[in-house]
C-alpha cells in the first residue's frame, strides 16, 4: 500500500491533537473583556499609542506637582528662555516656565476633553436609547429635531453657549462643547438600540416576562457598550480640537488658566522669534488626537472584531 | 375545562399593500399534561400563532383582529400588558428555533437562568444561583456549577438550546412551547433534546405545544396534532390517528416527503416534493387553500369556487378538504 507522506503527516497531527485534549481539564475562564484585551494587544500601533496616552497623562497629573515654578508668577528677568536643563521647554513672555504652563494646560485639554465626551455620551445614551427603543412617532418626532439641530455649524454654537455666561470656566467650556456636538452621539446609540432590538435574545428575555428597564438596561445597553468606547475615542478628538481652537481665537478658557489651545495663541505673536512657543502645545494636541486615533482603531478591532474586514 | 383554548384566532399584520392574514381563523385547545403538535410548512402561521398565545406578536405592524385565547382562566387578547409579563415566564414559557441566538452574548448563563427566577420568584440571588445549577443538572448539563460562570460563546448549540429549556422550566410553567426547539441543532443532538424535552414535560406535569415542520418531531413528541396550511387548519387529530389515517391531501403530501430509507428506491430514492406554492396572504383565495397544488381538485368543482370548512370525518379527526382520503376511496369503489 503506499502512503501518501503529506496524508500521513496531516493524521499524525490530527492524531497527537486529539490525544492532548482531556475531557476533564478545567475549564479556562475567558471573560468577553479579556478576549477583547487580547485583540488589543496584537495591535502594536495601538499599544504603543495607548503608552504614549499615558506617558502624556502622566506627565500632565506629576508635572505641574514636581516642577519647582508657580505657573502664574510674573517675571520679565526669566522672559523667553530658551530650553535648558532648569527650564525643559522654555519660559513665555512673562517668564513663567513652560513646563509647568504645558502639563496645566494639558490637564485642562485633556479634562475638557474627556468631560465633555462623557457628557455627550450620557445625553446620547438617554436620547438615543429612548428613541431607540420606543420607535414610532417618537423616534420620528425626536430625528427630526436632531436634523434641524444638525444644520447649525458646530463651532459658532459652541461659540454662542460661551458668551451666555459671565466668565468661561472649565465647566462652561464642557458644557458649550456638549451641547454643540451631542448629536452623533444619540444617532449612534439609536441605531445600535434598533438593531439590537430585533435580536433573538431580546425576544427571549421578553418571552420571560422581562420588563422594558431590565431589556434596555440588561439586554440592551450593555451590548453597545463596545460601539460606545470605540466612538468615544473617535469623538475626543473632535472636542478636543474644538475647545483649542475656541482658545486660540481667545473665546476660551480665561486667562492667567490655560489650555494647550491659549499656550497657542500665546506663541502666535512671535512664532519667528520663539518657535517653541507655539509648537510645545500644537505638538501636545497632535500627540493627543493621534493616540486617541489608533487607540479607537484597536478598540474597535479588540471590541467588534465583526467589522474587522474593512 | 382544558388549559388553553384558543378560539377563530385572527392575527393579520398591517403593510402597505394591505393586511397579511398571517393566522386565520384557528381554533385548538390544549389539555393539561398533554403535548400538540403544530406542522405546517414556512409562512402558515404556526408561529405566529404561538406569538400571539405569548402576546410577543410585533405590534404594531401585527394585531390580533378578532377569536378570543382562555388560558387557565385569563382571556389573553383582553389582559393588560404588565399583567402578560407576569405570566410569561411563569405560566407560560416559550423556547425558540435559534439557540445560538437566543442568548444575551455579554452575560453569564448564569445570570441568565437566575434573571427569571428572581423576576418571578423573588428569590434572593443565592437561592436563584443554587436552583439555576440545579436546574442546569436536570437538563443533563456536566459540571454545571463551573458552567454557570460561563458566556454562551463557550456552549454549544445543543448545550444552549439546553439551556433555554432551562430558563423555560425555571418557574414550572403549566405550558411550554417550543417553536422549532430542534430545528437548528444537529440530527444526532435533534434526539437528545426531545427526549429531555417530553421527560421534563412528564416531570413537571405541563402541557407543551410542539411547533414544526418535521412530520418526524411530530410523531415523536406530540398526543395531539394540528395541521396548518396558508394560516388555517386544515386537518386536526390524535397523532396517532393522523398518521394512521391521514385525510388531508396536504398531509398525505407531508408524510410523503418524509425521507425514508425502506421501500422503492431505499437511499437512492428522490425526495417527494410538493409542487406549487402557498397562497399570498394578503388576498388569499375565496375557493379551497390548497386547491392549486392539490392533486385531487377538479374531481369535484366545488372547491375551486367556495372554500370547504373544516368537518369532523370521523370523532374528533376534523379535516378541511373536499377530497379527504376516506371519501376518495369510497368514490374509487
Amino acid at each position: 500500500m503506499v502512503v501518501n507522506p503529506q496524508q500521513e503527516e496531516l493524521r499524525k497531527r490530527v492524531l497527537t491533537r486529539s490525544g492532548r485534549v482531556d475531557a476533564g481539564a478545567p475549564i479556562r475562564q475567558t471573560s468577553l473583556w479579556r478576549d477583547a484585551w487580547y485583540r488589543y494587544r496584537a495591535n502594536r500601533a495601538a499599544v504603543i499609542a495607548g503608552g504614549l496616552f499615558l506617558l502624556l497623562v502622566v506627565y500632565v497629573v506629576f508635572g505641574p506637582i514636581l516642577s519647582p515654578y508657580d505657573p502664574y508668577a510674573v517675571d520679565f528677568s526669566q522672559a523667553y528662555q530658551p530650553i535648558s536643563w532648569s527650564h525643559p521647554l522654555g519660559t513665555d513672555q512673562y517668564g513663567r516656565d513652560l513646563f509647568t504652563r504645558a502639563a496645566l494646560g494639558g490637564r485642562i485639554s485633556i479634562g475638557i476633553g474627556f468631560a465633555a465626551t462623557i457628557a455627550i455620551m450620557g445625553i446620547g445614551i438617554v436620547y438615543g436609547s429612548i428613541s431607540g427603543f420606543v420607535g414610532g412617532r417618537l423616534d420620528n418626532g425626536m430625528m427630526r429635531f436632531l436634523d434641524a439641530l444638525y444644520g447649525l455649524p458646530y463651532l459658532p454654537f459652541a461659540i454662542i453657549v460661551t458668551q451666555l455666561f459671565q466668565t468661561v470656566n472649565f465647566y462652561v467650556m464642557v458644557i458649550a462643547l456638549t451641547i454643540a456636538s451631542w448629536f452623533t452621539a444619540a444617532r449612534v446609540v439609536r441605531g445600535q438600540i434598533i438593531s439590537l432590538k430585533e435580536n433573538d435574545y431580546v425576544r427571549a428575555a421578553r418571552a420571560v416576562g422581562a420588563r422594558w428597564y431590565r431589556i434596555l438596561g440588561r439586554h440592551l445597553l450593555p451590548n453597545t457598550l463596545g460601539v460606545l468606547i470605540v466612538f468615544v475615542f473617535l469623538e475626543l478628538p473632535g472636542v478636543i480640537l474644538g475647545e483649542a481652537f475656541l482658545s486660540f481665537i481667545g473665546l476660551g478658557i480665561n486667562p492667567p488658566k490655560a489650555s494647550w489651545g491659549s499656550l497657542a495663541q500665546d506663541g502666535r505673536d512671535v512664532y519667528l522669534a520663539h518657535p517653541t512657543m507655539i509648537l510645545i502645545p500644537s505638538v501636545a494636541i497632535a500627540w493627543l488626537i493621534l493616540c486617541a486615533f489608533f487607540i479607537a482603531d484597536g478598540l474597535r478591532d479588540a471590541l467588534d472584531p465583526r467589522t474587522r474586514e474593512t | 375545562m382544558p388549559l388553553l383554548e384558543v378560539r377563530d384566532l385572527r392575527t393579520y399584520f398591517a403593510t402597505r399593500d394591505g393586511d397579511v392574514k398571517a393566522v386565520d381563523g384557528v381554533s385548538f385547545s390544549v389539555e393539561r399534561g398533554r403535548t400538540l403538535g403544530i406542522v405546517g410548512e414556512s409562512g402558515c402561521g404556526k408561529s405566529v400563532t404561538a406569538l400571539s398565545i405569548m402576546g410577543l406578536i410585533p405590534k404594531p405592524p401585527a394585531r390580533i383582529v378578532s377569536g378570543s385565547i382562555q388560558f387557565d382562566g385569563n382571556e389573553l387578547t383582553q389582559v393588560r400588558e404588565a399583567e402578560l409579563e407576569n405570566l410569561r415566564g411563569r405560566e407560560i414559557a416559550m423556547i425558540f428555533q435559534d439557540p445560538m441566538t437566543s442568548l444575551n452574548p455579554t452575560l453569564t448563563i448564569g445570570t441568565q437562568i437566575t434573571e427569571t427566577l428572581r423576576r418571578h420568584l423573588a428569590m434572593s440571588a443565592r437561592e436563584a444561583d443554587r436552583r439555576a445549577v440545579e436546574l442546569l443538572e436536570e437538563v443533563r448539563i456536566p459540571r454545571a456549577k463551573e458552567r454557570l460562570k460561563d458566556y454562551p460563546h463557550r456552549y454549544s448549540g445543543g448545550m444552549r438550546q439546553r439551556v433555554m429549556i432551562a430558563i423555560a422550566l425555571s418557574c414550572n410553567p403549566k405550558l411550554l412551547i417550543a417553536d422549532e426547539p430542534t430545528t437548528a441543532l444537529d440530527v444526532t443532538v435533534q434526539a437528545g433534546v426531545l427526549d429531555l424535552l417530553e421527560d421534563l414535560r412528564e416531570e413537571h406535569q405541563m402541557a407543551m405545544i410542539v411547533i414544526t415542520h418535521d412530520m418526524g418531531v411530530v410523531a415523536e413528541a406530540a398526543d395531539d396534532v394540528v395541521v396548518m396550511y396558508a394560516g388555517q387548519i386544515v386537518e386536526q387529530a390524535s397523532s396517532l390517528e393522523l398518521f394512521d389515517r391521514p385525510e388531508h391531501p396536504y398531509t398525505e403530501a407531508l408524510l410523503d416527503a418524509l425521507p425514508s430509507l425502506e421501500g422503492e428506491g431505499g437511499r437512492e430514492a428522490r425526495l417527494a416534493s410538493i409542487p406549487g406554492r402557498p397562497p399570498d396572504l394578503l388576498d388569499p383565495p375565496a375557493a379551497c387553500r390548497f386547491a392549486p397544488r392539490c392533486p385531487f381538485a377538479g374531481l369535484n368543482d366545488y372547491c375551486s369556487v367556495e372554500a370547504p370548512e373544516l368537518r369532523e370525518l370521523r370523532p374528533s379527526h376534523w379535516v378541511r378538504s373536499a377530497h379527504p382520503a376516506s371519501e376518495r376511496a369510497a368514490v374509487a369503489v
